[in-house]
Formats: structure tokens, sequence, C-alpha cells
């Protein structure tokens, strides 16, 4: 009976707080939006996975609202001083905490059923795209509630109630409820290997989802229903019985005591009585004099002390230690890892990966916590501590509170900042790099960081100062947060209209912040006067006395609005509009300002008026002479070019067509040899059409000279050019014009093409007609002899392809003169900088790597893989037709690696800081034989442009490293690789936009051409055996590699493969290859029956399934015939008993094998061989019963 | 039934000694406990009101254990703490209501009765549905004795009840508490000496921990008559005085100094005796004249 008036009470008192009704419309609202902000893979958003996962990551913001409700419900008895009268109740503990928890919980419940709500009615809203919801699936919702919303409830109620009650602070409750938070993104990002365990011990359910729907197609994606998995289940109850304990223990721990005189600290020896002074002495007080100061030193000096004694404050409670012992925490685990790459290998923990991404990543949301915690808490610190009137009557003004206060917020933060830095630097030296770098974490902690963190602290010590109730205050400054994070999604781009934000910045070895700085201090002194006019804000609005009530306070704020007041906010505002005007003259005015629907309307729209002319003959590029001025410190870049266009065409072309595809790019002057007329030219695409006065007859050349420059002027608001810095200047082909419409500029996404009134993009022509028989490259130039003089600054180096014919010194700078020997694929890269050199041979070849000097951690290995990768690919495919191969490292402005001939340009950091240990997959060493082999897959053999034309660049060259890598480091490592190609192969697939194709036609999927591709060679070449499938690769480029027309594509790769292929493989080079396969085999059970001789035999149940797949992932069964290798496998080595392949049927089937030995493990395809989803069943285990020959299961 | 206290210590962490083996027995009906701030009337009032441990000792009220029964001491005892805040946005009837349930009375009709009775009884019957936030001082200690008084309790601990009230209200509040002391033990703790002469029939001296006297505050005032001299005395020769007399109090009056002496026989010629009062009692007490430092209390006509 008393818990139920307890539980009535709460609830009544919940619903008659405004609050409560506020935190209802956060939870409808914020799905709401979500649902408009984010862009899914092209799925139905509401499916009924995607509800569930929607549901996940809104509960978890809902976190805050849990943590506000229930410390309210556990400490308001102690916050209004009412404890003594309730402790002093005949009421049990029971009854008290589980009145106040359950009451608190069913409003919360009720609360949460918000969020499905705002996914309904998001799903229902007319303005949406057609297509991007599905039908309304109502078990989908309820589902989510069921198996997600309440259960992750429950745990963080349990929990953050428990907090709550034990510690009688709200702050600790908020705190815990952020920590709750980061504690899961750790466990995510930490999850056990075993995926079942993963998904078991992930407390609010996003990694069993994720788990289940791993590998769903997209055609289950849009429908599926979740409905009730084990797996899920088991994980609800484990979660559910953890709250429980929790429960438990705050029943065993609470006591309805005395708060504040039952401290378990250490009893201080000796009792100190306290002296008290004698009886009445009499006579009155007499107080001493002293000066006092009211002027501006003394108002300083008072702010002063403000400041000081409110951070004093902040730093010696233990709520401000652990959060900072959370933010090391964090530091330490995710910096472990810092860089994240691929194949969980790491990087060299750089000072500004670790000062970047590290501290300034993750990190940078837990000082965004502390900011917003603790600009409320000092804010609020007298009124907390009923000291608010005799602190308001003395005579401080109120600007020296708020400037001490602030002062003693931006104080915390450069203490914080000065604790991260030591923290990465002890991250470092744990690691074994000890090349700190100080000036590095100077500039990102307490000068890129440090203005981004004061702007948002003044922001939020404006917005607590205004709200006048702390709580909302703190949900206020949080919605805001979130919001500039992903305010672009809500369409606002510009960084003029996002308070604190800036173009970016990229932190790199090479060039330090390049051009980024000049944008970021613009950006930040135009925030700092948005700053100051929400300082003069809070000023106005500052609380003192006892007035609230909003009427009184803008009376108030009048009344304050005196003379020094306006001058001063005058001043804030002649900032922010000279700042900003100066900005917006630097993004709009010298720059072009477009929205990403605007670029890509530009484009749409070059489509629109000019793709008619896709196919019309035109010239070809043969030769180019290239005159490059780079001028490092500008930046800037000049460039005189000469094409020789020859008409290759069989009919005679009368005008030119120029496309010019960098923006950055101006055009001074464009000449041809002969007189021609310009009858178009567009400013918007940069497309120009020139009638040659007579027209050029097949076989005949003409010339066409350029003038153009790369002078960027002021900074645009977002993509601020990195082609040419300070020192790594990186450009290319794109740069000069090009001839003949280039489809490579057309718009692809499907969505975007929708958006803009484009009909579907056309696909690729199909791999087999001859008419689609034209160049990959772009495509206007097939073989071209450059001959290019590059300028550069004097310490610098230039590079591009072709024999270094003269290099000398003029004006202070350097000029280097390339030629190439013969005719090469035209990529036209140029590259600068001041690079270390190291050098090596391979027998007639020059091998160097220009690297920033200190990036020399892989030296060593990038040049064995450059001499094991050149040593096999001449031996097995082909001659390496250069004397000389280049690695060139450029700053990670860009990202990526790119083959030219003899020339591997790489992105800072990927390849060079790799850090490989032990027996880490060395991915470096993958890295560079992959772009080797593509001095042959791409770069001697280069395919038409069709379906399946990626095959024989990417594919290859997977194959080729793979082989490599197999051979030099052994065939674990191949392995291990094998396993994460199938594994990235998989989860490709999931993406509904990427619709897939059979490998043979792929257009541009990646995770076919990469993965699959890869897979498939290598299984492939496991069934036939290397030579069979080198050899065909031999064959291939022999009769293509001319570079003429026809060009090859991935049919003649295919015949080649199958005329070395035994007839009895051909299924499985279809199944590879011309489909898309998908296995499902299982072992069910083992009987092992000793037969004497210390042999054993064996009988294995294995069931097997085979499907093909449409491209959205229906399946089809079909019947299996297969060879598949069966193996057993005993003791504590990997080494199979017995590993042989048999022909395996749909269906079930009984194999029996004889093995030497006893074994422990049996199963079929125990290596993955096959591309199969769930590969958990293929091994069983063996538990022994000899004689009776019992049955064993295990899964 | 009565309360009986039998070597009370304790000591807070930060090493002050607020209880030091305290003893005494509370019969039925009005009980002062007189002292200074920081005698340690809190610590007790709370140790007794279940609300802290003691580091030594026992309570029983009755046959109750109260420092091990509490559940069943709480089911009788009526509260009012030296501070307590109130819900603002809650009313008083309401609030009411909630901790009737709470302290047993869980039928509705009784309930509702019990509470409009106590409502009267405490004047808050006209402003019952207004909110909480908006009552004043002494609204706010008449709403804690309604709530003490729920359920009808035989232990009721009233902790400095009227300090913060105006004139009226406090003789409004004494009045409520007058009629207590029929069937109840009931001790108020305090540190204005008028209280307790108004209301008491037994009280006790505490301070720094210890009982420095257990007397019926009409004897113990009659125990001094004879022994206390006044004098005004101007604001210079204060000190002489000091040094020269026992000195237990010293007043203003209407601007002037006025001290009183303790003395067997007259200190001089200037002092005039004087009739005692509890206040007398109590600073005699307080300057070790009367009554035990350190040494057994004294009991005076008991």
């Amino acid at each position: 009976m008393k818990l139920r008036e307890i539980f009535r009470f709460e609830v009544e008192y919940r619903l008659r707080q405004s609050s409560t009704w506020v935190y209802g419309g956060i939870l409808v609202a914020l799905p709401f939006l979500m649902m408009h902000a984010i862009n899914g893979a092209g799925g139905y958003m509401n499916a009924p996975w995607g509800i569930a996962f929607a549901s996940i990551v809104t509960g978890l913001l809902a976190v805050l609202v849990t943590a506000a409700l229930f410390g309210d419900a556990a400490t308001r008895d102690v916050a209004a001083g009412m404890h003594p009268l309730f402790y002093t109740a005949p009421i049990r503990r029971a009854d008290y905490l589980g009145g106040r928890f359950l009451g608190a919980l069913s409003i919360n419940a009720v609360l949460l059923v918000g969020i499905p709500i705002g996914l309904l009615l998001a799903s229902w809203m007319p303005y949406m795209q057609p297509g991007k919801f599905g039908p309304f699936v109502p078990a989908g919702y309820v589902h989510a509630y069921l198996l997600f919303i309440l259960p992750n409830l429950v745990l963080s109620a349990a929990i953050l109630f428990t907090v709550a009650a034990l510690t009688r602070s709200t702050l600790a409750t908020y705190l815990a409820g952020v920590g709750l938070l980061i504690a899961y993104f750790l466990a995510i990002e930490f999850a056990p290997a075993s995926p079942r365990l993963a998904a078991l011990v992930d407390p609010f359910g996003g990694n069993a989802l994720e788990h289940l729907t791993r590998h769903w197609p997209p055609a289950e994606r849009n429908t599926r229903l979740i409905g009730f998995p084990e797996i899920l289940l088991w994980n609800r109850l484990l979660w559910l019985g953890v709250a429980a304990g929790v429960l438990g223990l705050l029943h065993l721990r609470f006591r309805f005591a005395h708060p504040g005189g039952a401290g378990r600290r250490k009893q201080r020896p000796g009792s100190t009585d306290r002296e008290r002074p004698g009886i009445a002495p009499g006579g009155p007080v007499v107080v001493p004099s002293a000066p006092r100061e009211f002027g501006g030193r003394g108002r300083a000096r008072q702010t002063v002390a403000i400041a000081g004694e409110s951070l004093r404050q902040i730093v010696v409670q233990r709520t401000f230690l652990a959060i900072l012992a959370g933010a090391l925490f964090v530091t330490f685990t995710f910096g472990w890892e810092v860089g994240d790459l691929v194949f969980g290998t790491s990087s060299w923990p750089v000072t500004h990966l670790v000062a970047a991404s590290v501290l300034s990543g993750p990190v940078s949301t837990i000082v965004a916590v502390l900011i917003a915690v603790f600009a409320g808490e000092l804010v609020w610190k007298e009124r907390d501590v009923r000291m608010s009137d005799i602190a308001d009557a003395a005579p401080v003004p109120d600007w020296v509170s708020l400037a001490g206060r602030f002062l003693a917020l931006a104080g915390m933060i450069v203490l914080l900042q000065a604790v991260l830095m030591a923290a990465g630097m002890t991250l470092q030296a744990l690691q074994g790099y000890t090349r700190f770098e100080p000036g590095v974490y100077l500039r990102i902690l307490f000068g890129l960081k440090l203005a981004d963190y004061l702007i948002f602290a003044a922001l939020a010590m404006a917005v607590h100062v205004v709200v006048d109730h702390k709580y909302a205050g703190h949900l206020i400054v949080v919605v805001f947060y979130v919001f500039t994070m992903f305010a672009g999604q809500f369409g606002l781009q510009h960084n003029l209209l996002v308070y604190g934000s800036d173009p970016g910045w990229v932190y790199s070895d090479m060039s330090g912040f390049g051009p980024f700085v000049a944008p970021f201090v613009w950006f930040k002194l135009y925030w700092a006067g948005w700053a100051l006019l929400l300082a003069l804000a809070a000023n106005l609005f500052w609380v003192r006395g006892r007035e609230a009530g909003a009427r009184r306070r803008v009376g108030m704020a009048r009344a304050r609005f005196t003379r020094a007041a306006a001058s001063a906010a005058a001043v804030a505002a002649l900032l922010v509009l000279t700042l900003g005007g100066f900005i917006f003259y630097n993004t709009n005015v010298l720059n072009e300002y477009r929205t990403p629907f605007e670029s890509a309307g530009l484009r749409a729209e070059y489509e629109r008026r000019y793709k008619r002319f896709e196919g019309a003959p035109q010239p070809a590029v043969t030769a180019a002479e290239l005159r490059v001025e780079i001028h490092p410190g500008e930046p800037a870049a000049d460039l005189l070019g000469t094409f020789r266009l020859v008409n290759r065409t069989g009919s005679p072309i009368d005008s030119v067509h120029l496309v010019n595809v960098d923006p950055a790019i101006r055009t001074r002057s464009l000449v041809f040899d002969r007189p021609a007329e310009r009858v178009l030219v567009d400013g918007e695409g940069h497309y120009s059409i020139y009638r040659l006065e007579r027209a050029l007859q097949p076989g005949d050349s003409l010339r066409l000279s350029f003038d153009l420059t790369f002078r960027p002027r002021g900074f645009p608001n977002s993509g601020i050019p990195t082609a040419v810095v300070e020192n790594g200047a990186y450009f290319d082909r794109r740069w000069l014009p090009m001839i003949g419409y280039q489809p490579g500029f057309e718009l692809v996404g499907a969505e975007e093409r929708r958006e803009h009134g484009l009909p579907p993009h056309p696909p690729l022509p199909p791999a087999d007609r001859s008419e689609g028989r034209r160049t990959q490259l772009p495509g206007d130039a097939d073989l071209v002899a450059v001959d290019a003089v590059i300028g550069t600054d004097g310490d610098q180096t230039a590079i591009t392809p072709g024999t270094l014919v003269r290099e000398w010194r003029e004006n202070g700078r350097r000029y280097f003169h390339y030629r190439t020997e013969a005719p090469l694929p035209f990529g036209a890269p140029v590259l600068s900088g001041r690079y270390a050199v190291v050098e090596d041979r391979w027998g007639d070849v020059d091998l160097r790597i220009f690297h920033h000097p200190g990036h020399d951690f892989n030296l060593e290995r990038m040049l064995r893989s450059m001499k094991a990768s050149l040593s096999y690919f001449s031996e097995q495919f082909g001659p390496y037709p250069f004397d000389q191969l280049r690695i060139v490292e450029f700053p990670r402005y860009t990202g990526g690696a790119r083959a030219h001939p003899h020339t591997i340009a790489f992105s800072e950091g990927s390849a060079f800081l790799t850090r490989v240990e032990g027996d880490d997959v060395d991915r470096t060493f993958f890295v560079i034989a992959h772009e080797t082999a593509h001095q042959w897959w791409g770069g001697q053999l280069v395919g038409a442009q069709a379906r399946g034309g990626a095959l024989l660049s990417e594919t290859l060259a997977q194959y080729s490293a793979m082989m490599v890598m197999e051979k030099t480091l052994g065939k674990e490592q191949a392995r291990r690789f094998y396993d994460y190609e199938m594994d990235h192969y998989l989860r490709g697939r999931q993406v509904f936009t990427n619709r897939e194709v059979p490998l043979l036609e792929v257009e541009d999927q990646k995770y076919l051409h990469y993965h699959k591709g890869a897979v498939a060679m290598y299984t492939l070449r496991e069934r036939i055996g290397e030579d069979r499938v080198n050899t065909a690769l031999r064959r291939l480029l022999q009769k293509h590699r001319a570079g003429v027309p026809p060009y090859p594509t991935s049919l003649d790769l295919y015949a080649e493969l199958r005329a070395v292929t035994p007839d009895t493989l051909h299924p499985l080079l279809r199944d590879l290859f011309q489909e898309i396969t998908l296995w499902d085999v299982g072992a069910e059970a083992v009987r092992v029956e000793p037969v004497g001789t210390g042999e054993y035999r064996v009988t294995l149940e294995v069931a097997a399934k085979k499907v093909r797949a449409d491209s959205i992932g229906v399946e089809t069964e079909i019947p299996m015939d297969d060879m598949v290798e069966i193996g057993v496998f005993g003791g504590a080595s990997g080494d199979p008993l017995y590993l042989r392949p048999h022909r395996i049927r749909s269906g079930r089937q009984s194999i029996t094998v004889t093995v030497p030995r006893k074994p422990e493990r049996a199963g079929i395809d125990p290596y993955g061989k096959l591309i199969q989803r769930k590969k958990e069943d293929n091994i069983v285990k063996v538990e022994e019963s000899a004689a009776a020959g019992g049955v064993a299961t295990d899964r | 039934m009565e309360l009986q206290i039998r070597n009370l210590s304790k000591r807070y962490p930060n090493g002050v000694q607020a209880l030091k083996k305290i003893s005494l027995t509370i019969p039925q009906g009005m009980y002062g406990l007189l002292g200074p701030n920081g005698a340690g009337k809190s610590s007790l009032m709370r140790t007794l009101a279940t609300l802290q441990e003691p580091d030594e000792g026992s309570v029983r009220l009755g046959d109750i254990d109260v420092l091990h029964q509490k559940d069943r001491v709480r089911e009788t005892l009526g509260y009012l703490p030296q501070e307590f805040g109130v819900y603002p946005r809650v009313s008083a009837e309401r609030l009411l209501e909630h901790f009737a349930v709470l302290k047993g009375i869980t039928e509705r009709r009784s309930r509702r009765e019990v509470v409009e009775a106590l409502l009267r009884q405490t004047n808050l019957w006209e402003v019952r549905k207004e909110k909480l936030g908006g009552y004043s001082g002494g609204m706010r200690q008449r709403f804690g004795v309604a709530v003490a008084l729920l359920g009808d309790p035989r232990l009721i601990i009233v902790d400095e009840p009227t300090a913060g009230l105006d004139p009226a209200e406090r003789v409004r509040f004494l009045n409520l508490l007058s009629e207590l002391g029929e069937n109840a033990v009931v001790i108020l703790s305090t540190h204005i000496v008028e209280d307790v002469s108004e209301l008491c029939s037994r009280m006790a001296i505490i301070d720094r921990g210890e009982i420095l006297l257990e007397a019926e505050p009409l004897r113990a005032v009659d125990e001094l008559r004879g022994r206390i001299w006044r004098r005004t005395v101007p604001r210079t020769e204060l000190r002489e005085v000091e040094r020269e007399h026992e000195v237990i109090s010293t007043k203003l009056l209407a601007g002037r100094t006025v001290v009183h002496v303790y003395g067997e026989t007259s200190p001089g010629v200037d002092f005039e005796p004087v009739e005692p009062d509890l206040e007398d009692v109590y600073f005699t007490v307080m300057s070790g004249h009367c009554g035990g430092r350190g040494v057994e209390p004294v009991e005076v006509g008991v």
C-alpha cells in the first residue's frame, strides 16, 4: 500500500513538472529530425531493422533524460531538505526506493514511446522523397520498443537511480549518464573478437543488432523483422539481470540516514575539542579599518580572485576528477590503436595523429561535456548552496562576476589541455615513440582546439545565465552542440551561419597546417565577436537577487543596458559585421560558394547540355610539352603547355571540344596553331567548342597551346585547395584541358541524379559488345609522349614520369627536365617537395623512395616489397618496361595512392606510418605490391571502357599482391588477408545502393573488384595452381600489351582463365566470375570410432546448399555438386590430420574418412574457402565416446 | 513509558566529539534540552530520531530498543527537525496526506479526518490548498508540526522550533506544543531559555557533548535564590569587574551594561540582590558554578 502511494505520488509529481513535457517533446523531436538528416544506404528507412537501429541511437541520447528524471526522483528529498520528514516515517527502504523508481520508470517508459512516434511521423511527412520509406510495418516499431527501448531504459534507469540515491548528487548522476554512453561506445569499439560474445556483452543491443543483420542483403533489409532471435533474448536477459543486481545493491547500501554524518573517512586521532571563548566577554567589537578600492584595478583583482576561487572549487570536486579520469581512459583506449587502418594494424603514434585524432576527436566531446556541465555549475554555484543572498548583496559588479567565472572556465580548459598533452606524450612513450613535437601539441591543443573550446564555453555560459533552470540549460547546450555537429545535414552549409564553425583543418607533417590557418583564424575571430555579444547578453541577464520570472528579468536587462553596455555591444556588432563581411567577401566573392546541391546541379547541367556531343569524333592527344613553374610559398603554379592532337578517327573533325574540370584553374589563353573560332564558351561547365576553319582530316594533326594558372584567392567556405602547398605539391592531368565530352564528370549516384531530374545513369557497355571498345582512361589520350620542364623552389625536388634529362639551377630555383622514353598512359602527375631519398637497385632498375624526412619507419619494408614484386611479376607476367621505380609521398590533405608509370604517389601516413609488429599483417608490404602490380595491370594492360573493366586492373593487382605476399611473408599472412577480403565482400553486399553484379560485369563496386575479386582469384589459384593462373595472365598481357584498340575486356581475361582450367572445374569458374553464388555448408554431427591400429574412423554429417543471388540479394537455390574440402584436425597444432576435397551435393550427406590419430575437430570447408555468410557452423568438436560411438554435436 | 538514554557517545569523521557518554532518563511530558549552539543537541536529537548511529550507548523507549528497532520507533515517532525544506510546488494538504499514508494511515476516510484535524489545529486549514513554496517561515514550521503529529506519536522530538518565528507565531507554536505532553515523551531542544521555562516540567542542560545539569526548572531556580546579584556597570569598568567578581552574564538594558554575579554573599555595595530566573540558572551552570564540568552531573531537586 505504501509502495503504491509513493508510486502514485511520484507519478503525480512528475506530471506536474513542465520539464517532463519538455523531455517528452524532445524525445519525439529527436528521432523525427534524425530521419531527416540521415540518408540511408538506399533501403527503406522505416524497415524494421532501421527502426530498431534508430531506436537504439535515440535511446542513447535519451539516457540524459533518464538521468534527469531518476536523478530528481532520488535526490529531490535531500535537495529540498525534506529528507528528515521522510526518513523518520515508518516506511521500508524497499517501499521508498521501489515507489520512486517505479514511478519514474513508468513516466520515462511512456515518454520513450515518443521515439517510435517520432520515427513514424517522419515517415508520414508528405515532403519526404518517395522510395525513402516503405510500407508501415507496426511490428517493427513494437519489436524495437520491447526489445531495445524498454530493456535499455530499465538498465540505464537502474544504474542512474542507484548512483543518484547513493551519492545524493545530481551532478554525479548526469556524469554517470555521460559515462554510461562513453562506456558503451568503448564497449563497441573494443568488442571481443567472437561476434557471439560481442553480441552478448553489449548492454544496449547495438552490437547484437549489427551481428544479426550483418550479412542481410538489401532485399531482406527492407522487409525482414528482427523477430525474437535467441542471442538477442539472452542479451536482454543478461542485462536485465545486471539491472536487477544493481537495484539489489542499492537496497543493500541505502540508509535512511542523515547525509554527512556517516562518512567513512579515516577518523583523525585525538579529539579536537573546540576551544570555546570565555563567558560573556562583554564589550563591543572594534574592527580595524582597511582601505577598499572599487576602481579599475580593484575590479581586475576581484575578477582574478573570483576566477581563482571558482577554478579551485571546480578542480577539487570529485566529479571533475572522475571526468578527467574518464578522459584519460578514453585517450589511452582509443589512442592505443591510433590511426584506424585496415587489418587492425595501427600507425606509429606520430604527434599530429595523437593530438588531432585522439585528443581532438572523441576526447573533444568529453571536453565539451565538461564545459557545458561546469558552465552550469559556475553560474549556479551560490544558488546551489543557498549563499546567493549574501553573494548578491556584495559590492561586486555583474560583469566582474561573469568575467571571473568565464576565466575560471577558460582556466579549466587550459588545465585539461595540459593534462591531455601529458597523456598524449605518455601514450607515445608507452608505444616506444619518442619524437614528441611539443610545438605541434601546443599549436593544436592550445591554439586551434582552445579557440574552439573558448567560443563554445562562451555559449554555454550565456545559455546558463539566460535560461534560469540548470537542467534545461544543460539540455539546451547539448542540443546546440549536437546541432552544430549535424548542421550540414539540415541544409546549413555556410560556416558563417553555424556557431563556432570553420572550414576545417588538416595537419600534415610535410606542410603543417598549410592553407588552413588563415581561414581558421578569420572565422574564429568572427565567432569571437558573436561570443562577445553573447557575453554581453549574459551580463544583461545576469541573475542577481530574488526576482525570477521572464518579464522581470527583461526589465532588469533593459535597466542594465547603460551607455557602456551599448558601446560594448556596438563594438562587438561592428566586429561581427566587418569580419563577417571580410569572410563573406572571401568565400562568396573571391571564390564560388556553392552548396553541395548546387555543385551537383552544375554537373547535372553539364550533362544536360553537352552529353549529345558524347562520342562525336575528337582528336586524341599523342604528345604533350609542359613548362611548369611551381611557387610553393605563395602558393601558386603557372603552366604553359602544348598538346599534339591527332585525328585517329575515320572522319574529318570540324570542331574541337575542350573541358576544364578543375574550377581552381584559370585559363589565361588557349591557342590553336591554325585558324579556329570559338563558338561556345560555357563558364559554368568550363566547356568550350572551337570550330576549325578547315576540318582536320583523318591522320592529320594540330597543336593546341594553353596558358594556365593556379592562384587561389582568399579562401572558400569549404574545400580549401591543397594541390600546391608550401611543401608537397601534387597535381595531375585534371588541371589540363580535356578533349571532348568527359563522361567522368557526370553525376553518378542514383539518388542525386533523381534529385536533379536526370534519368538513371546508363550502365557501361557490356563486355561483349564490340562498340564498347574504347580506352578506359580519360577518353582523349592513349599513350602520350611527354616532355616536361618543371621549376620549383631551390630546396625542393620536382618529379613526373619520364627520364630525368637535365637538372639545373636558375635564379635561385631548381629546374627538372623530364622526357618519356616511349609514349605512356597520360596521367601527368607532378609532385614537388623537400624530400629525403633512399635509393636501391633491383637488377637494372633504379629504386627510389622520396619521403618526408622522419617518415622512415617502413622504408626497408617498402624496398623489400618493391624488389619482391618486381621480381615475381617480371618472372611470371612479363618484363618490367622501365629502368626506374619511384615512390613519392604527398601530404595527407588528400588521401589514397595512385600508380603512374614507374611512379607511385602515396598519401602521407598511409604506408609510411603504418606500424607493423611481430606477426601483424604487413599492410605496407601488401599495398606497395598492389601499386607495383599496377605497373602491369592498368599500366601495360589497359582495359576497355566496358563493364568488368576494373577486373583487369584492380582485381589482378589484388591477386598479384597476395601472391607476392604469400611468397615472401608466408601462407599464414596471405590467408589472413583472404579472410579479410571475404568479410569485406560480404559486408559490401548489404549496402543497398551497391547493386551486386557478377564479377565479369562489375562497374564501380569497390567491394566487388577489390574484395570479391581477390577472393575469386585466390580461390581459383588454390584449386588449379599458381602456374596455371599465372600463365593465363601472362598470355593476356602478351596479347594486349600494345595498347591499341580493340582493348581487352573481362571476357578476354575469362577466356584465358578458362583455357587453363580443367573441364571439371569450369563450373567453379562460372560460379566465381559469371554468377553471384553463395554457399551454405555446415557440419552437423561427427562420430568417431577407433579402429584398433591407433587410427580412427571419422564420420561427418554435413548439410550443403548453394544459391544464386540477384542484384539486391534475393536468393534462389540451385543444385550443388562441387568439390569442397573436408578437414579433420587433432591436437594442439593447427595442422590437419586430413584435408582433401570431396564431392558435395545439396542436402545432407555423410562422409567417412580415416585418420592416423585421435581427432578433436572435424568440419567441412574448414578454411572458409567457399563464399559463405555463416562460417561458424563449418566445424564441430568431437566429444569422445569411443566404443558406444556416441554422436557429438556442437555449434 | 519513558525514554532511557545510557552512555551515548558520537564522534564525527572530522574529529569532533559531539556526544560524550550521555545518560538521561526522560519521562512522559515536556522535557527541555537546553544548551548553546554546537553543544550536541541536534546530534542527540537526530540519534533519537533514528537518523544517526552513535558510536556507543543504548536508548530504550519503553520496551523498544531505539537504536536497533528503528522501524518500530518510526511507527510512533514525530520529528520536527531544526532545518527542513518542502517541495515548493505541492500543496500542504496533498503532502500531508502523502505523509499520512506513509505513517500508516491507509484508510481513506480516517486519513481525511486526521488531516483535516491537524490542519485546523495548526491553523493551516485556510491555506491548505496553496503551494508550500509560498508559505512563510512560521507556516512551514506549523506544517512540520502537523507532519510530526500524524499517527499519534508517543515520542515527539522538536529541534529548535521557535528560532526564526516572530513573537506572535512563537506564542501560537508553544501553545500547540503545550497540549502534547499528556501522553507522549516530548523533547524540546532549544537554546532559547524562555521556551523551556514556559513549557517544560523537566529539563537538562547540555554543553560540549556532556550533560551539566538535570533538574526541574522551578526547583533549580529556587536553589539559586539569594545568590544572584546585579549591578549596572559603565562599559569602561567592565573588564575590571569581570576580573574581580564571578560574573555569570552581561546584558544590555536600554544601552547600559548590566552584569549578574554569582555569590553566596553580596559581592559589594554596588550590587543588589535579584530574583533569579531560569536564565540565571543556565548561565550559572555554564560558567561552572553549579553542576560539573567533567564531574558527575548534579541532580537537583529530583
